[in-house]
């Protein structure tokens, strides 16, 4: 799985990698979509709502339980991956690059993302 | 850490992610359960099902004291035969549900639910009484694996059981495949034709590995309990702890078509059960599909014109249909039949859900 350069992970396996213009994109790392199994069902929230760091944005359940995803830095929500409401098996497929969940705004995410690991050190961190 | 089946370490081997349950540490999934339900559908599956127990009983009074333990008429079963049962207190709440099979004159097994093992062993002891009866629990000295699928007969007679010699469904019979001997029954928990194969501790592996071994041609895959509890829940099938308890009547969970009115002996929760079949009872289980997007859970509570009027028993994603689906109780009101919308409370909104048949997939059996 080819993993983006410069992704941050956060311990409850969600990930942010920041693009350009300062808009990050969001979503669940390979770790986490193995660990939840088939995915059947994904609810994002409208584009436009705005999430402190550490909210609940957004669900996901797999065939055997529902998931709570949290917000790895506050910001407001620009887009959402409409692709993966129709087909959640995606975010199992490719969860770094289809499979994203949602793209933000960031409120300050350098001094937001202090505690948020890079890959490497999230990897070894699980293990 | 749980109790490990004689196949705990097998698991492993073949990557199975275990978690646990009823107090066992059993295998949840190997490649995935959507991928391992449809095997079982499509093709065959095999399933460690160890964790369930065994309980024989025998004695010159092992039927009467079977009839006054269950609401079904244990005198009609026939000699092999198996028929599901429950298990009331004498309120008509569930100590659990069974299946009893007539092993010989005189002799008979009961497989019990894993996590009520010791509880059921406890209610057959208080209910002894006077019956001349051996009550023997010997679910720490079997294993038990069941076979599962439209193909699970070809894999049987790939071992060298001729399809004749193969039980007819709900039927049991003494068998030996390679040596081993065993109980082959054709029942499961799946809606498919399917066997269970009960043996000793010291043969299971032998035997599991014979089965995947002859199951590869006719792709079997080894199933965990994820797929078990998705297939279950498409044919309808009740668990324990989810859908039945010790406040829920047979009648109640719609199981009226297993209890005869006729029965001449008397048994715990007689009077309660009888009384519902003849008055009716104030709740009742019903089938739903959802039509909105959301998927429902155990627990879930029910809406009708915006009243609370039950609860979600089971729920989930179902593979063969791809929707959503789910068992439950409402309050027996009479606008809630086949076709009705009515509404799943899921993470604090209501999403809208219809009415339907159980079972949610047609059932696969050799009759």
């Amino acid at each position: 799985m080819m993993v983006p350069e410069g992704i941050l992970c956060s311990k409850s396996h969600e990930y942010l990698l920041e693009g350009e213009n300062g808009i990050c994109t969001v979503g669940l790392t390979d770790y986490a979509v193995e660990q939840l199994g088939d995915i059947v069902f994904v609810e994002l929230p409208e584009v436009g709502t705005e999430f402190g760091k550490g909210e609940v944005f957004a669900t996901v359940e797999s065939v055997k339980a529902a998931s709570e995803i949290y917000m790895p830095v506050g910001g407001k929500v620009v887009e959402i991956n409409e692709k993966i409401v129709e087909r959640p098996e995606i975010l199992n497929e490719s969860p770094f690059e289809e499979g994203w969940l949602i793209k933000i705004e960031a409120d300050d995410a350098h001094a937001d993302s202090g505690d948020l690991l890079e890959y490497d050190d999230y990897k070894e961190e699980i293990e | 850490m749980g109790k490990k089946t004689a196949l705990y370490e097998r698991h492993l081997e073949l990557g199975a992610r275990m978690v646990e349950f009823g107090g066992w540490d059993m295998p949840v999934q190997y490649t995935g359960i959507i991928d391992e339900h449809k095997t079982v559908r499509e093709k065959a599956g095999l399933f460690d099902v160890s964790h369930m127990g065994e309980v024989f009983v025998s004695g010159s009074d092992a039927l009467a004291f079977l009839q006054s333990i269950v609401p079904q008429d244990i005198s009609k079963l026939a000699l092999h035969k198996a028929v599901y049962c429950q298990l009331p207190y004498e309120n008509g709440g569930l100590v659990d549900d069974l299946i009893i099979y007539k092993l010989e004159e005189n002799k008979y097994l009961i497989i019990v639910n894993a996590s009520n093992i010791s509880k059921d062993y406890e209610w057959f002891l208080k209910n002894k009484k006077d019956f001349d009866v051996n009550i023997d629990n010997k679910s720490d000295i079997y294993s038990m694996v069941a076979l599962q699928g439209p193909l699970a007969f070809k894999i049987l007679e790939k071992c060298g059981i001729d399809e004749a010699q193969l039980p007819e469904f709900f039927t049991i019979k003494n068998s030996v495949i390679d040596g081993i001997e065993l109980f082959l029954s054709r029942t499961g928990y799946t809606g498919e034709d399917g066997f269970e194969l009960i043996a000793k501790n010291e043969d299971i592996l032998k035997l599991w590995n014979l089965l995947l071994d002859n199951g590869k041609d006719f792709g079997l895959k080894p199933v965990g309990l994820g797929a078990r509890d998705t297939l279950r829940m498409e044919a309808a099938l009740m668990l324990y702890g989810n859908d039945l308890d010790e406040d829920t009547t047979p009648v109640e969970a719609g199981l009226k078509w297993s209890i005869p009115v006729d029965k001449v002996e008397d048994y715990n929760g007689k009077d309660v059960i009888l009384d519902q079949i003849k008055n009716g009872v104030s709740k009742k289980l019903i089938g739903l599909e959802m039509i909105d997007r959301a998927v429902p859970r155990h627990g879930y509570e029910l809406y009708f014109n915006n009243q609370k009027t039950g609860i979600v028993t089971s729920g989930g994603y179902s593979p063969t249909l791809d929707k959503n689906i789910a068992m439950g109780y409402v309050d027996k009101i009479n606008d809630i039949k086949l076709d009705s919308t009515i509404q799943v409370m899921v993470r604090n909104k209501l999403y809208n859900a219809k009415v339907v048949k159980r079972p949610f997939v047609h059932k696969n059996y050799k009759k």
